[in-house]
């Protein structure tokens, strides 16, 4: 039986020797990337036709932000040197790397919690204005993703402490990589639309 | 595949780089127009690398580039033709 499925099955030629499971993450990063492009363009759309908005740094914290922004940038390179390290075989590496990618992501979260329970705390709530609607939408629904992208790492992490991945087979961590990644690359346009533009 | 970590170090300050100076422009007193220009430039610039270096988009097929990038056009299109409707929504 499964070798009748394997004959049917056609070549993935087209895209070289990346897996379904990878091919399915980037259709997944696609449609998530419409999907923020559709808030961040409903955001800019909305604002445009405002006749006030409040300039950056105004309310939002932005030297605060810029940390958070940074330490995502960090993290991808953790990520990234986690998925180094299974590819010459380091073990340790990859749990090393894993963990520290999953402390800079509850980092993140617990900082982006701390501003979320500061402006809350100084009446600057979801239904306060258009601009405060835009930003809590925004930035939680990316908060959902590092959450979600946390939680992934942590199954990668359990599995990686198992020893499920190997020189030869770490598939796995680099589709975790490109879900980790784009949280960070959506992160750069929501920092930069949200709180500088 | 790659285990340019030299590479990998570089791309991060790159970005923190690109982070430090997106904030330096919010605070220039410049055009707005200008202001708006050069963040959107300096986002898309990290974005790009990103995707390219951490995520590995520069080994990847010409097929599945085309399938990752052709989305973006049709993003753009869809703010412009928002951006259209702006002085027509009294309308209704």
């Amino acid at each position: 039986m499964n070798q009748n499925i394997n004959q049917t099955i056609p070549v993935n030629d087209p895209f070289g020797k990346a897996s379904n499971g990878k091919l399915g993450m980037w259709l997944l990063i696609i449609v998530d990337g419409l999907s923020f492009a559709g808030l961040l363009i409903a955001g800019a759309s909305l604002r445009a036709s405002s006749s006030s908005w409040p300039v950056a740094g105004e309310i939002l914290d932005i030297p605060l932000t810029a940390f958070n922004t940074f330490l995502l940038i960090c993290t991808s390179f953790t990520m990234v040197m986690a998925l180094s390290s299974i590819q010459k075989g380091d073990q340790g590496g990859l749990k090393r790397y894993l963990a520290y990618t999953m402390a800079g992501g509850l980092l993140f979260l617990g900082i982006q919690a701390w501003e979320y329970y500061h402006f809350i705390h100084n009446g600057f709530l979801i239904n306060s204005s258009m601009y405060a609607s835009i930003f809590y939408v925004t930035t939680g629904f990316h908060g959902l993703h590092v959450l979600s992208g946390v939680i992934y790492i942590g199954c990668i992490l359990w599995a990686a402490s198992n020893g499920r991945y190997s020189a030869n087979d770490w598939d796995h961590v680099e589709i975790l990589g490109l879900f980790w990644h784009f949280v960070d690359l959506v992160w750069i346009l929501v920092f930069t639309i949200i709180y500088l533009v | 595949m790659d285990n340019h970590k030299s590479l990998y170090i570089k791309n991060a300050i790159w970005l923190a780089l690109l982070t430090f100076l997106e904030i330096g422009v919010s605070y220039l007193s410049i055009s707005r127009t200008g202001q708006i220009v050069l963040l959107m430039a300096f986002a898309i610039t990290k974005m790009l690398l990103v995707a390219w270096i951490y995520m590995h988009v520069r080994y990847e097929t010409k097929a599945l580039k085309w399938v990752i990038f052709i989305p973006i056009p049709a993003g753009i299109l869809f703010t412009v033709a928002l951006m259209y409707d702006i002085p027509f929504r009294w309308v209704v």
